[in-house]
């Protein structure tokens, strides 16, 4: 198999979604190979959580198609989907707020029923985020929004998925805190997750990406490898409405 | 005479019993922010499963918890399943009113097994007291101890080590976060309800024990005592629940040792209004729980009204107004008279449940506070009765505003909560302040109606006035919803926030709705006065405010004619297929729960 163009792992195709009459995604396809890190980059209220919420069930396209791994994932309930191998990293990461550290690193692994592995696998999640062992006892909602995202990071690593779908994981977070997020990003990319991002920041999650999509109003507007777009005037002027190119 | 400890143990063994009623009712509402009405209806359930294990096939009393656990168990699993599992993805204010239906078809199925006489449960224990400091306790005080604490350590250890345990918990911090884990949020559904019909069971047959009695009017109460119990600990919060019950155990009890036994509930509805003023989160309010969702906007099903062009209303006015002159029955007379008096507690209801989007579940008390003006004033300073009517809509319509404010603030299902609350504590300040209202005896040989010095005591004379009346009210009310001041209405029933922000005065807005509604309820009450001539605590009770809210459903939310034709339709047609009086609420039951399933806009649509 040659590198250039694997057989990809997520595939959505002709996706038309809605809310009530309002339509948010028009003929969305987008592809995601093994292996490779996509970056869905958009303004405000273009779709692109949305987008995430149609790759885990959680809101259903009125057409199109979503496969993973080459079955089709429509119709299936958010649990199962999960239990096919996408974890994900939601907006605003949603941790259990009531729960320790801990509990919300396990629930991580809610799927799974090999405990043995799960207990070295949260071993291993203390090596990858060592601030979080003196933690593990605290109640996740008193942490730092930093630590908030590495928690939920590692919850979504819990489940060995193959991929992992993240939505603006940099958004509130100190330079510092993004810089260590990117870089974890890459290091869970090069272990074998495959990893779709939603990014307002483009220039940040280009740094990064294999490729990456641009959604305007629910549109692909651009697309192509993450090298490319990177010194494109018109990702910037996506952004600010498009029109006024120069 | 009982010493003070004796109150206080009385009031945790009483407080332990509601706890087995709260914590469910927690569980519930933390993994679907739902406030199971039906809830007092599995602990009435349980009651009658253990008194037939009991007394027709004397099982010993291990087994009889078993036994009383595991079939109140599968009723909720039933419930769940075929009640609200259906609904997951309709409107908020469907599985809420869902539950309310659900608990009338388990009350009437009760009663109309077991008949509505009292029955003897006899909890096979010694009767021995042992003597404790100052004061006594007996083994039913220890056995009820005993399944509290027993329970809620099973809880802790199922929520804490278990993981459908963790799952239940990360579900009620945040649902869409743990589906994202991969949890089955129907399995934790389940589970939830489950447990707490077993917890509600086993309490309604621990209290039957206790006071060696059981009857169908318990089921009102348990709901009603678990949901302040769950409140007063903060909704959602299962700690707070157990504490929050032995805390209303305890007021109840000392405020019974202070004031006196009809009492009892006026504390407990006192307490609840309390805290939902000051503290509407509860007095531990914890949780930093995921936002909840707007309760408005969504809490009413959209829809496109049924238009019934205006020459058809007028001909259907015309023909009930001569119906009269035609040889109709009494019967037939009587039967519209009923509906249009509810047709204008609908009227009321509608608008401030419809329009304005507060789902008074206390529309009752209104009538009441109507009717008792009304007769009061009749009676005790000669005000000619149609004066008198007018001046029980004045008090209706002040008072009951005054009354629901301290609610304005509240949102959703909490507005529910208070509305019903307030139309209880109505009730018992009626039942305990003898002086004005005459307490438990109530008031009779109030004056006919009469107008202008003619008495109308004749059927048609009767009917004339309350359909007239009935007919002016919803004109006006017409009138109000097409005007700025109906789409302001409508705009904070949409979104409060956004209405807020363009500056609308919630408050204002809300009063202005309740003066109008209650004027409406009061008339309608304070006709019911003298037409029934005798009135009592009771004579306005929560089903009616039920029967009220099924009838505003059934018409379509704030659809003035649905209301008058949902009132119609549920007076009438039970009458028209002779059905008997105590298959009627079951019916009732029946078409709210078949309404929500499937048409949520009603007959003519919401407005
Ligand atoms: N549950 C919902 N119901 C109705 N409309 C919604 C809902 N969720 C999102 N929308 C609307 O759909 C559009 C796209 O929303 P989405 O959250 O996907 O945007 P986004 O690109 O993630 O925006 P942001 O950068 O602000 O996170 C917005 O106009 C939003 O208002
Ligand atoms: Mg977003």
């Amino acid at each position: 198999m040659t590198t250039s163009v694997p057989e990809p792992l997520l595939a959505l195709s002709g996706v038309n979604t809605f809310y009530g009459q309002a339509q948010v995604h028009f003929d969305l396809s987008i592809t995601v190979a093994r292996g490779h890190i996509v970056c869905l980059l958009g303004g405000n209220a273009s779709g692109k959580s949305t987008t995430m919420k149609i790759i885990l069930g959680l809101v259903k396209p009125r057409s199109g198609e979503v496969t993973f791994d080459g079955a089709s994932l429509i119709g299936l309930a958010t649990p199962q989907i999960v239990r096919r191998g996408i974890a994900s990293v939601p907006e605003a990461r949603r941790l259990f707020a009531d729960m320790s550290v801990r509990e919300n690193i396990l629930m991580g692994a809610f799927v799974r029923n090999d405990r043995d592995a799960v207990a070295q696998d949260l071993d291993r999640m203390l090596t990858l985020f060592p601030k979080l062992g003196q933690r593990l006892s605290q109640r996740a909602g008193s942490l730092s929004g930093g630590e908030q995202q590495m928690v939920a990071m590692a919850r979504a690593l819990m489940s060995r998925p193959r991929m992992i779908v993240m939505d603006e994981p940099t958004m509130g977070l100190s330079p510092l805190y993004v810089d260590r997020v990117l870089e974890l990003i890459r290091t869970i990319n090069q272990e074998g997750v495959s990893v779709f991002m939603v990014e307002q920041n483009a220039s940040l999650a280009l740094e990064i990406a294999h490729e990456a999509y641009v959604l305007q109003t629910g549109k692909i507007v651009l697309s192509g490898p993450a090298r490319a777009l990177k010194d494109d005037p018109r990702v910037r002027d996506a952004y600010l409405g498009g029109s006024e190119a120069a | 005479m009982s010493s003070w400890l004796d109150y206080t143990i009385n009031g945790l063994i009483v407080g332990n019993v509601y706890a087995l009623v709260a914590v469910g009712l927690a569980l519930i509402f933390g993994v679907s922010r739902l406030i199971n009405f039906a809830q007092g209806s599995i602990y009435l359930v349980g009651a009658y499963i253990g008194w037939v294990a009991v007394v027709q096939l004397h099982t010993p009393l291990p087994l009889t918890i078993i036994v009383v656990a595991a079939a109140a168990a599968v009723v909720g699993l039933v419930i769940e399943r075929f009640g609200l599992r259906p609904l997951q993805n309709s409107v908020r204010i469907a599985p809420l009113l869902a539950t309310i239906g659900i608990s009338f078809v388990l009350d009437q199925l009760v009663m109309l097994t077991f008949s509505p006489n009292p029955r003897a449960l006899p909890s096979q224990l010694p009767d021995v007291r042992f003597q404790l400091g100052g004061g006594t306790i007996g083994p039913l005080d220890l056995l009820i101890a005993g399944v509290g604490i027993t329970s809620a350590l099973l809880l802790f250890v199922f929520l804490r080590y278990s993981k459908l345990g963790w799952a239940v918990r990360a579900a009620s911090q945040d649902r869409d976060a743990a589906m994202q884990m991969g949890v089955d949020v129907n399995r934790v559904n389940q589970a939830v309800f489950g447990i707490a019909a077993a917890l509600g069971g086993v309490s309604g047959m621990l209290v039957g024990m206790y006071y060696n009695q059981i009857d169908t009017a318990m089921s009102l109460q348990a709901t009603l005592k678990g949901v302040v119990a769950e409140v007063v600990g903060g909704a959602g919060n299962v700690p707070g629940a157990v504490i929050g019950s032995l805390l209303l155990g305890l007021v109840e009890s000392y405020g019974v040792a202070v004031f006196g036994t009809s009492y009892r509930n006026l504390f407990a509805f006192l307490l609840l209004v309390v805290v939902l003023v000051l503290r509407p989160n509860g007095l531990f309010a914890s949780a930093r729980q995921a936002p909840p969702e707007p309760l408005t906007g969504t809490f009413i099903a959209p829809s496109r009204p049924v238009r019934i062009p205006r020459w058809a209303l007028a001909v259907a006015a015309a023909i009930f107004a001569v119906l009269p002159f035609f040889p109709v029955s009494f019967y037939v007379l009587q039967t519209l008279i009923n509906a249009w008096l509810l047709g204008m507690l609908a009227l009321s209801l509608t608008l401030v449940a419809g329009t304005v989007g507060q789902v008074s579940l206390g529309h009752a008390a209104l009538l009441a506070i109507g009717a008792y003006t009304s007769a009061l004033l009749s009676l005790t300073l000669s005000v000619p009765v149609g004066l008198a009517v007018i001046g029980g809509g004045l008090m209706s319509a002040a008072l009951g505003t005054l009354l629901i404010s301290p609610s304005f603030r509240l949102r959703g299902h909490y507005v529910s909560i208070a509305t019903l609350a307030i139309g209880e504590i109505v009730s018992l300040v009626i039942l305990n302040w003898e002086g004005v209202t005459r307490g438990p005896i109530g008031i009779s040989g109030i004056p006919p109606l009469s107008l202008f010095g003619y008495d109308l005591i004749s059927p048609s004379s009767v009917y004339w006035f309350s359909f007239a009346v009935m007919v002016v009210l919803a004109l006006l009310q017409g009138r109000l919803l097409t005007s700025h001041l109906g789409r302001s209405f409508r705009a904070i029933r949409d979104d409060d926030i956004a209405a807020r922000a363009y500056g609308l005065s919630l408050n204002r807005y809300k009063s202005l709705a309740f003066i109008f509604g209650g004027f409406a309820a009061g008339v309608s009450g304070g006709i019911a006065a003298h037409l029934y001539s005798y009135i009592n605590h009771e004579t306005f009770n929560t089903q009616q405010s039920i029967l009220a809210l099924t009838v505003v459903i059934l018409g379509g939310l704030g659809n003035v004619v649905g209301a008058i034709l949902g009132s119609v339709a549920l007076v009438g047609l039970p009458e028209v297929f002779r059905i008997a009086a105590e298959y009627r609420i079951l019916i009732y039951g029946i078409v709210l729960l078949l309404l929500v399933r499937f048409r949520p806009q009603g007959l003519l649509g919401t407005i």
